[in-house]
């Protein structure tokens, strides 16, 4: 984009990348070095002795996990029926679905909030991955469809005429051809899931039903702002998804971008 | 690799059949009379994620109608009807509009800092710069990150004793140290502030995608007819990535429209209410006050904004996909 032909302006195209990137690298340096400010290792020493710790860390992983699981099945399934089978006013399901496409999730909380305290299932798992699928679905829907719109219909057409079942079909063809959409989607809603806040912070109430974005107040309250411990409990739950990233660089990248291909 | 590859099934042949999709539901009797390849019925294949999205979703809409008709705590069996008092009570309150006039603040801020951050950076990435990958992964890092994870982070950095204070009074500007996140004054900028470092990364990542897109050969033409680097950025780049000012400009309507993360974490929308947003607004009146009747009266008001707003969002972006189909005839 920007061309740079002498040593001098290439030097202050590197200068002022570096002076721009700073404000994003200081709260990271806070986070990192401020943990290890006082007791060093005692402060994750600390830490780690917070009961149930792990706890927090396997409720997260299961909502993450039954998530990603149940928004990948339904979003296959309905992007398949949606794209490449027979369905009576196809187009009002599918705008009845769309019209869910950019609901807050603050909307649900009070008709939730009622529900699920009569249902009884307030504090367990469910509470929270019901709805975030439920939130999850029109959007990945779109995406898919969109994408498997574009797999060629010959393709299911000669396997029909081979005498392979729909279920063939969806399992042998649409399947691997839409896995390139799928890690997309799996990556998107399993960051959404690890990252919510608000519905886990009103329905997992409980000591053990806690999600690892609910730990810092935690920390806040077992540590009285001891701020050292504080920042020590933010690596820990950052570390997770900052190696992830980039472990997975390209796939994070996709995945969140996949939000703007509306 | 680009970005915008994600709907693409292999490369460039595929992703003109991929195009025509979005006005697809609309799109003209050619596309009415396309035959699904398969001729079995579909309707079992959309009914369980119908069910789970539309059926719960709906169910709650409908439900909120009802209780929002109520002076109801959600819980008790006590439960009086009060007509629309909730709706008039909602808009006569003075914390309605407030939470109102934060959220459009909130949003013109953090979509320019969130568009001009961000399109800088790609722009910058995409010239040739040594460790391009590092920059990238710094700027990208904040988006990954839980808000509520980070959230005590940036409390300490702008506490009173906090970073900032301490680095101001070290260079010789204590007289500016001040609490930021306890004075009215302040918080609302505090809460912006961190709302462009967290989303600046996403920005720049649809930014740097899209300028990956622009043909080489137009940016050396323009550079031979003249063109400095201002000069291009301004009358080659930005108008080739106008769809992306667009998309961030919709994501960051429906994103200070839900907002809760940072101003229930950061100041507890507070102090005096001057951080109050319709997520932590909602989220008191249910979880805190009580109010459910009044919580959800408050949330259809909530839904008519954003099915408002995406109901002008859409009629823009068909007007431009309508724009773009008639230049690519042209």
């Amino acid at each position: 984009m920007l061309e740079a032909r002498s040593v001098t302006s290439k030097v202050i195209l590197q200068l002022v990348t570096t002076i721009m990137i700073i404000p994003f690298a200081v709260p990271l340096y806070v986070m990192f070095s401020g943990s290890f400010a006082g007791q060093g290792w005692g402060n994750y020493r600390a830490v780690f002795r917070v009961p149930n710790l792990l706890g927090y860390f396997r409720n997260s992983i299961l909502i993450a996990a039954a998530t990603v699981a149940i928004v990948y099945v339904l979003t296959m399934m309905a992007a398949f029926g949606f794209s490449k089978l027979r369905i009576r006013s196809k187009e009002v399901f599918f705008w009845m679905m769309m019209a869910a496409l950019t609901l807050p999730e603050v909307v649900l909380l009070a008709p939730l909030f009622t529900t699920v305290a009569k249902l009884g299932i307030s504090g367990t798992l469910w509470s929270v991955i019901l709805p975030i699928s439920a939130l999850q679905v029109p959007f990945t829907v779109l995406l898919t469809r969109t994408y498997v719109n574009g797999i060629p219909d010959a393709l299911f057409e000669a396997a029909r005429i081979d005498g392979a079942s729909t279920w063939r079909c969806f399992i042998h063809i649409l399947v691997p051809l839409a896995k390139p959409i799928a890690v997309a989607v799996i990556v998107f809603v399993m960051i959404n899931a690890w990252n919510s806040y608000l519905l886990p912070l009103v329905f997992l109430t409980g000591d053990h039903a806690g999600v690892v974005t609910l730990l810092p107040q935690h920390f806040q309250g077992q540590y009285n702002d001891d701020q050292t411990k504080v920042l020590a409990g933010a690596v820990i739950t950052a570390l997770p998804e900052v190696v992830a990233y980039i472990s997975l660089q390209k796939y994070f990248e996709r995945g969140m971008a996949a939000g703007a291909l509306k | 690799m680009s970005v915008t590859a994600t709907t693409e099934p292999s490369g460039g042949s595929a992703r003109r059949a991929v195009r025509p999709a979005p006005d697809q539901p609309k799109g003209g009797a050619a596309r009415k009379k396309r035959r699904p390849p398969m001729g079995a019925p579909g309707i079992g294949w959309i009914a369980p994620g119908f069910i789970l999205s539309v059926g719960l979703i709906y169910f709650c809409i409908v439900y909120s109608g009802y209780i929002a008709t109520l002076d109801w705590d959600g819980m008790s069996p006590v439960r009086k009807s009060v007509g629309l008092d909730n709706f008039t009570n909602a808009l006569t309150n003075k914390l309605f509009w407030g939470a109102l006039r934060h959220t459009v603040i909130f949003y013109v801020c953090t979509f320019l800092g969130q568009t001009v951050i961000g399109f800088i950076f790609a722009a910058l990435l995409q010239s040739k710069i040594k460790l391009a990958v590092v920059y990238k992964v710094l700027v990208f890092i904040p988006v990954v990150i839980a808000p509520a994870i980070m959230a005590p982070v940036h409390r300490i950095i702008f506490a009173t004793d906090g970073t900032l204070n301490s680095f101001l009074r070290a260079i010789g500007l204590g007289h500016f140290a001040q609490p930021w996140l306890s004075q009215t004054s302040t918080a609302l900028w505090v809460v912006i502030l961190v709302q462009i470092w967290t989303s600046v990364g996403f920005g720049f990542i649809l930014f740097f995608a899209a300028m990956g897109q622009i043909e080489p050969e137009v940016l050396e033409a323009a550079r031979i007819d003249g063109a400095g680097n201002i000069r291009v950025l301004w009358s080659v780049v930005l108008p080739d990535v106008r769809g992306t000012v667009v998309v961030l400009a919709i994501l960051n309507a429906i994103g200070s429209l839900k907002l809760f993360d940072f101003p229930y974490l950061l100041t507890a929308a507070g102090p005096a209410y001057s951080t109050d947003f319709l997520g932590t607004y909602i989220y008191r009146e249910t979880a805190v006050m009580g109010h459910v009747g009044y919580a959800a009266a408050l949330s259809l008001l909530l839904l008519v904004l954003a099915v408002g707003m995406s109901i002008i969002m859409s009629a823009r972006g068909r007007e431009r996909d309508k724009r773009k189909a008639v230049e690519a005839d042209a």
